[in-house]
C-alpha cells in the first residue's frame, strides 16, 4: 500500500510565519535586555549596592578632660542604646506600635523621635532609647528575630566622676537638635550625636569630638545582618587638660555650699583659672540621655538657676570694688596724689541731696590708702564730684570692665560701664552730675561679672598688665595672652597699698587675713537701695537690685601668684561674708602651692 | 503492534535540549535559594526524573490513540477543576492544588494537555482553508471553559497560558478577518467586566504597575524594580554563580520560579541571558519544524499548539520580568521551579516528539 499524505502545505506556511514572528519578537526583547544590562548597568549596579549594603556609624569616644593634676573630670563609659532602622519598617504605623510596646515608649513619643531624624539619610538608625538597663538589653537581644528593625549598640557615654564638681567649667552634652543640623549643613553629624552644649564641652567640641568609624554590613531584604563587609575603627577625640585644680575647686565649692554666688581663683600671671565656682551647681551626668525631659525641666525651672554660669553670666553691681577704678582715675588724671585728704563726717550733701557713708560716725580726715582700707564713701564722693563720668568710664574700660574677658568658655556677658553717651542712647536723657557720685562708689547702673572683677584684680596685681583668663592648661608653646593697660605702675602701687591695708591693717577686708601671706584685697557690698527707690523700680516693672557681698584680692603683694574673687548673692557686707571665704581659699592655695614652692 | 522502526525516529536532540534547560533551571534554583535551607533542588530533580519517565511512556502510545481519548480526558479534567473549586485546599490564596504527600499537583497544568489534544482532534478532519464560524465557536468554547474554571481558582496566570493555544488554533485554522472584529469586541467586553468585577485589587495594581513601575518601589512595583536591578547590576558577564546579591539576599521575590531568569541574568549577565535565549530559540525551532514532518492534520495541530504554548509562556515571562508585560505569575517552561508545570511541559513536548517519530504513516500489509 502506498503512504497516504494529506496536503498540509498551507498549515506549514502558517506555522513557519509564526516561527519567524517569534524569532523577531524575541530579538526585540533581547534589545530591551541589552538596554537594561549593558547601557543602564552602572545605574542598576549602584542601586544593587545600596540595596544590600548598610553602613552603621561606630561612634567615636570623646576626648577625656583632666584637671591640672591629671585627674579625670570627664570620662567615657560603655552604654547600651537601641536604634530603629527606618528602612526596615518603612512607614508602617503598626510596626511603630509594636516597637513602642516592646520598649515601653509612647507611640507619639516614638513618632516624634523618628521625625527628629528627618534631616538624615533613611539608613541612619534612629536612637530610640539609651542608657539601657541590662534586663532591657537581654530582652531585646532575645527577641532579635522578631524585631529585625531594632538594633542594639554599645556607645561610649560621657561620665563625670565628680558629679557637680566643676560642672560650670566642664559643661554638659545634649543631643544635636534638628535646627543645628539644618543650620550646619557642612558638618557631618551622626544621628543622635551628643554634642557639647555648654562651657568647655561646647567651646572645645571639635577638639574633643573624635572621628566616627563605620561598619558596612551585608543585609537581606528584611534588614537582617548577614555579616560584616568592612569596618573603619573610630578614632577617639583629643584629650584636654584644664587649668582647674580639683582639690581647690571642691573645697571652694564647699565654702559656697548652700549659697548662691561665684568664686574664681586664677593665676595672676598666666590667667589660668584654678577654681571656677558658680553656685548652685548641677550634675551634668543627668543630661547625658536623649530623653527624660522631666529631669531637664526640673533643672531649668529651678528658681536658683543652677545652669546659669554666674562667673561669666551673672551681672552684678560692683559696689565698693569699683572704688579702685575711681581712685585710679583720680590718680591718673592728676586730680589727687596719695597725700590728698578729704574729711568724712559720715555723710555729705551734694547737689542738694544727702549722700551717706556706710560708717555713720564718719572716718574723719583720710588720705587715699586709708580711704581704700576703710572703703570710705565720702572720700570717693569727693572724687566723683570732681570727675567726669566719661573719664571714669575710660579707665574702667582700660581695666577690662564693660567688655568680655575673652575666657575660653562661651556665653560671656559684657557688663555695663555707664557714660553720658550710653545714657543718651538708651534713655534719651543727659547725664546728671549726681549720678557720677553714685558711680564713684560702684552704685548706679554699673554692672560687672565676677570674672571681670577677677581679671581687673589680676591687672592690678600685675601692675597694669592685663591677662586673658582661661580654663585650659597652657603648655610650653602657648604663652599667656597679656596686654598692657597703659596705667602707671606707681599709681597702681598706691591702690595696692590701700588694698593691703584693707586686709592686713584692720580694714574692711580683714576677714581675709591669713598670717604669713601678704594678701591685698578690696571688699564690696552693693548697698541696699533705698525703699522708695525699690518701690519705684517695682512700679516700673523692674526687679530691685540685689544686695551682694564681694571680695576680690591677690597675694602675695609682691610677685603676686594668685587672684581670688568671691561673690555671695545676698551675702550682706563684703567684709563679713565674702572676705572670710576668700581668706580660706588663700589659705588653701598657700598650703598647696606656696609651701611646695618653698621646698 | 509496535513498530520498532519508529523508535529510531525519536528526536533525541529536542529531548536533550529540554533536559538541558531543566538542568540549567535546577542549577539556578540552587543559586536563587543559596542562603536558605530548602528541599527545592532535590524536589525539582525528582520531578525531572519522573517527567522524563512519563515522557518515555507517552511515546509508546501512538498520538492517534491519544487523540481518540481526547474528549473523555478533557471532560475529566474539567470535572476535576470544577471539583477543586468546590472542595480544593487553599494554598497561597488559590484552590488549584491536589496534594499527594510531599508533592502537590496542579490539575490546571495538565488541562493544557487536554485542551491541545481536543483541539487537535477537532481539527484533524477539518480541511477548509479558512475557519468556519462553527469551528471558531467550538474552539473558543473548548478553551473558554477551563479558562473560566482556572481563573476562578483564582489563578489568572495559568488561565492566561491557555490563550496562546486558542491563538495558535486561530492562526493555523485561518481565522477570517471578520471574526477578528468579533474577538476584539468580546475581549473589550470581557476586559471591562473583568476589570470592574473580576480582577482582584492586587491584579489591577500589577497592571497599573506595568505602566508606572517606579511610582511605588516598595509596593506593587517592588518585584519588578528588584528584578530590573538584579538584571541591570549583572551587566555583560554577571556577578558569578551564587554571587548575585539581589537574589541571594531575598530582595527578589519568587526568584526560584517566575524570576529565575533574573537570577541567571544577575549571576551570568547579558551573555547568560543571550545563552538562554539561543538555547530556547533552537528548542522552539525544533518544535515548530515538527509541523513539517507531521504525517497528518492532527499531528500538525499538536505540534503547532504545543510550540505556541511553550513559546508564548517563555515570551511572556521574559517580557514580564523586565516590565513589558504585567506580572501575572507565568513561569518559564522547564527553567522555573515547579513540578506540575515541568511534568506537563515534558508531556506536551512528548506529544510533539510522538508525532515526529511517527512521521512515516505505515500502513500494515
Amino acid at each position: 500500500m502506498a503512504k497516504i499524505y494529506e496536503d498540509l502545505s498551507l498549515l506549514i506556511k502558517r506555522a513557519r510565519l509564526t516561527l519567524i514572528v517569534f524569532g523577531l519578537v524575541l530579538f526585540l526583547i533581547l534589545v530591551f535586555y541589552w538596554k537594561i544590562q549593558i547601557l543602564d548597568h552602572q545605574k542598576y549596579w549602584k542601586m544593587a549596592e545600596a540595596n544590600h549594603l548598610r553602613a552603621l556609624p561606630l561612634p567615636a569616644p570623646r576626648g577625656l578632660i583632666y584637671d591640672r593634676q591629671k585627674i579625670i573630670l570627664a570620662d567615657n563609659q560603655p552604654s547600651f542604646k537601641v536604634s530603629l532602622l527606618r528602612e526596615s519598617i518603612k512607614n508602617d504605623s503598626q510596626a511603630i506600635e509594636r516597637v513602642s510596646q516592646l520598649l515601653n515608649l509612647r507611640t507619639e513619643e516614638l513618632k516624634a523621635r523618628i521625625d527628629r531624624y528627618r534631616w538624615f539619610q533613611t539608613y541612619e538608625p534612629v536612637i530610640i532609647k539609651d542608657n539601657l538597663k541590662l534586663e532591657e538589653v537581654a530582652m531585646i537581644e532575645a527577641r532579635k528575630e522578631e524585631f529585625p528593625e531594632l538594633q542594639l549598640q554599645v556607645e561610649p557615654r560621657r561620665y563625670y566622676p565628680f558629679g557637680t564638681a566643676a560642672a560650670h567649667v566642664l559643661g554638659y552634652l545634649q543631643e544635636v537638635s534638628p535646627e543645628e543640623i539644618k543650620n550646619n549643613p557642612h558638618r557631618k553629624w551622626r544621628g543622635g550625636e551628643m554634642i557639647g552644649k555648654a562651657a568647655v564641652e561646647k567651646q572645645y567640641d571639635d577638639y574633643l569630638t573624635g572621628q566616627d568609624g563605620q561598619l558596612i554590613e551585608t543585609v537581606d531584604s528584611l534588614g537582617r545582618s548577614l555579616g560584616e563587609v568592612n569596618r573603619t575603627e573610630p578614632i577617639k577625640g583629643q584629650d584636654l587638660m584644664l587649668s582647674i585644680d580639683l582639690d581647690l575647686q571642691q573645697k571652694a565649692e564647699e565654702l559656697l555650699q548652700g549659697k548662691e554666688g561665684a568664686i574664681i581663683v586664677l593665676e595672676a600671671e598666666s590667667g589660668e583659672c584654678l577654681a571656677w565656682i558658680s553656685s548652685p551647681s548641677y550634675d551634668p551626668n543627668r543630661f547625658i540621655t536623649r530623653f527624660s525631659p522631666e529631669e531637664w525641666l526640673s533643672i531649668i525651672n529651678d528658681a536658683a538657676r543652677p545652669l546659669e554660669n554666674r562667673v561669666i553670666r551673672g551681672q552684678y553691681s560692683p559696689g565698693s570694688i569699683f572704688k579702685v577704678v575711681t581712685a585710679l582715675t583720680a590718680l591718673e588724671t592728676g586730680l589727687i596724689t596719695e597725700r590728698t585728704a578729704f574729711f568724712c563726717p559720715g555723710s555729705i550733701n551734694l547737689y542738694g541731696k544727702e549722700f551717706a557713708c556706710w560708717f555713720k560716725p564718719g572716718h574723719g580726715l583720710l588720705s587715699l590708702p586709708e580711704a581704700i582700707k576703710n572703703s570710705c564713701n565720702v572720700y570717693f564722693y569727693q572724687l566723683g564730684r570732681r570727675l567726669n563720668v566719661d573719664t571714669i568710664a575710660r579707665y574702667a574700660r582700660a581695666l577690662g570692665l564693660g567688655q568680655m574677658t575673652g575666657v575660653d568658655i562661651p556665653g560671656e556677658k559684657e557688663g555695663l560701664v555707664p557714660s553720658s553717651d550710653w545714657k543718651k542712647k538708651t534713655r534719651g536723657e543727659v547725664w546728671y552730675p549726681g549720678e557720677t557720685i553714685s558711680v564713684s562708689i560702684g552704685q548706679g547702673p554699673v554692672l560687672v561679672t565676677p570674672l571681670q572683677v577677677a581679671a581687673l584684680t589680676a591687672c592690678l596685681a600685675n601692675r597694669g598688665i592685663k591677662v586673658k583668663p582661661r580654663v585650659t592648661r597652657l603648655d610650653d608653646k602657648i604663652r599667656p595672652v597679656q596686654e598692657k593697660s597703659g596705667l602707671k605702675p606707681e599709681n597702681l602701687e598706691k591702690i595696692i597699698e590701700g588694698m593691703w591695708r584693707s586686709v592686713n591693717d584692720g580694714g574692711t577686708g580683714h576677714g581675709a587675713y591669713q598670717p604669713g601671706f601678704d594678701i591685698c584685697g578690696k571688699t564690696g557690698s552693693t548697698q541696699v537701695i533705698s525703699r522708695e527707690k525699690a518701690e519705684k523700680m517695682i512700679q516700673r516693672g523692674e526687679e530691685p537690685t540685689k544686695t551682694h557681698s564681694w571680695f576680690s584680692g591677690f597675694a602675695p603683694r609682691y610677685q603676686p601668684q594668685v587672684v581670688v574673687t568671691v561673690l555671695v548673692e545676698f551675702g550682706g557686707m563684703g567684709g563679713q561674708t565674702a572676705a572670710p571665704i576668700a581668706g580660706e581659699i588663700f589659705k588653701l592655695y598657700r598650703e598647696k602651692y606656696v609651701r611646695q614652692a618653698n621646698l | 503492534m509496535l513498530d520498532r522502526r519508529i523508535f529510531k525516529e525519536i528526536d533525541w536532540t529536542t529531548i536533550l535540549l529540554m533536559v538541558l534547560i531543566a538542568v540549567i533551571g535546577i542549577i539556578f534554583v540552587h543559586s536563587a535559594i543559596y542562603y536558605q535551607a530548602s528541599k527545592y533542588v532535590w524536589k525539582q530533580s525528582v520531578w525531572l526524573v519522573v517527567s522524563s519517565l512519563a515522557l518515555l511512556i507517552l511515546l509508546i502510545i501512538d498520538y492517534k490513540v491519544l487523540l481518540s481519548f481526547a474528549l473523555p480526558f478533557y471532560i475529566l479534567m474539567n470535572i476535576i477543576l470544577a471539583g477543586l473549586l468546590i472542595f480544593g485546599k487553599t494554598v497561597a490564596n488559590t484552590r488549584s492544588w491536589l496534594v499527594f504527600g510531599p508533592f502537590q499537583f496542579q490539575p490546571s497544568e495538565l488541562t493544557k494537555l487536554a485542551v491541545i489534544l481536543l483541539l487537535a482532534r477537532l481539527f484533524s478532519d477539518y480541511k477548509e482553508d479558512k475557519m468556519s464560524f462553527k469551528a471558531f465557536f467550538l474552539s473558543s468554547a473548548i478553551v473558554g471553559l477551563p479558562f473560566l474554571l482556572i481563573a476562578l481558582q483564582p489563578d489568572l496566570g495559568t488561565a492566561l497560558t491557555l490563550v496562546p493555544i486558542l491563538l495558535g488554533t486561530y492562526i493555523l485554522a485561518g481565522l477570517p478577518k471578520k471574526y477578528l472584529v468579533v474577538i476584539l469586541i468580546i475581549s473589550c467586553l470581557f476586559g471591562f467586566i473583568g476589570w470592574n468585577y473580576g480582577l482582584k485589587d492586587y491584579q489591577k495594581k500589577r497592571i497599573e504597575t506595568l505602566l508606572v513601575p517606579d511610582r511605588d518601589p516598595r509596593g506593587a512595583g517592588y518585584q519588578l524594580q528588584q528584578s530590573r536591578i538584579a538584571l541591570g547590576s549583572g551587566g555583560l558577564t554577571g556577578k558569578g554563580y551564587h554571587k548575585g546579591t539581589q537574589s541571594q539576599l531575598r530582595f527578589l521575590p519568587a526568584r526560584h520560579n517566575d524570576f529565575i531568569l533574573a537570577v541567571i541574568g544577575e549571576d551570568l549577565g547579558f551573555l547568560g541571558i543571550l545563552g538562554v535565549f539561543l538555547i530556547y530559540f533552537i528548542f522552539l525551532y525544533r518544535l515548530f519544524s515538527a509541523v513539517q514532518v507531521s504525517p497528518d492534520r492532527g499531528g500538525v495541530y499538536i505540534a503547532f499548539l504545543s510550540a505556541m504554548l511553550i513559546g508564548c509562556q517563555f515570551m511572556i515571562n521574559v517580557m514580564m520580568i523586565i516590565g513589558l508585560f504585567p506580572i501575572t505569575g507565568i513561569p518559564i517552561p522547564f527553567l522555573s521551579y515547579g513540578g506540575s508545570s515541568l511534568l506537563t511541559n515534558f508531556l506536551i513536548v512528548g506529544l510533539v516528539i510522538n508525532v515526529k517519530m511517527r512521521r512515516f504513516a505505515y500502513v500494515r500489509l
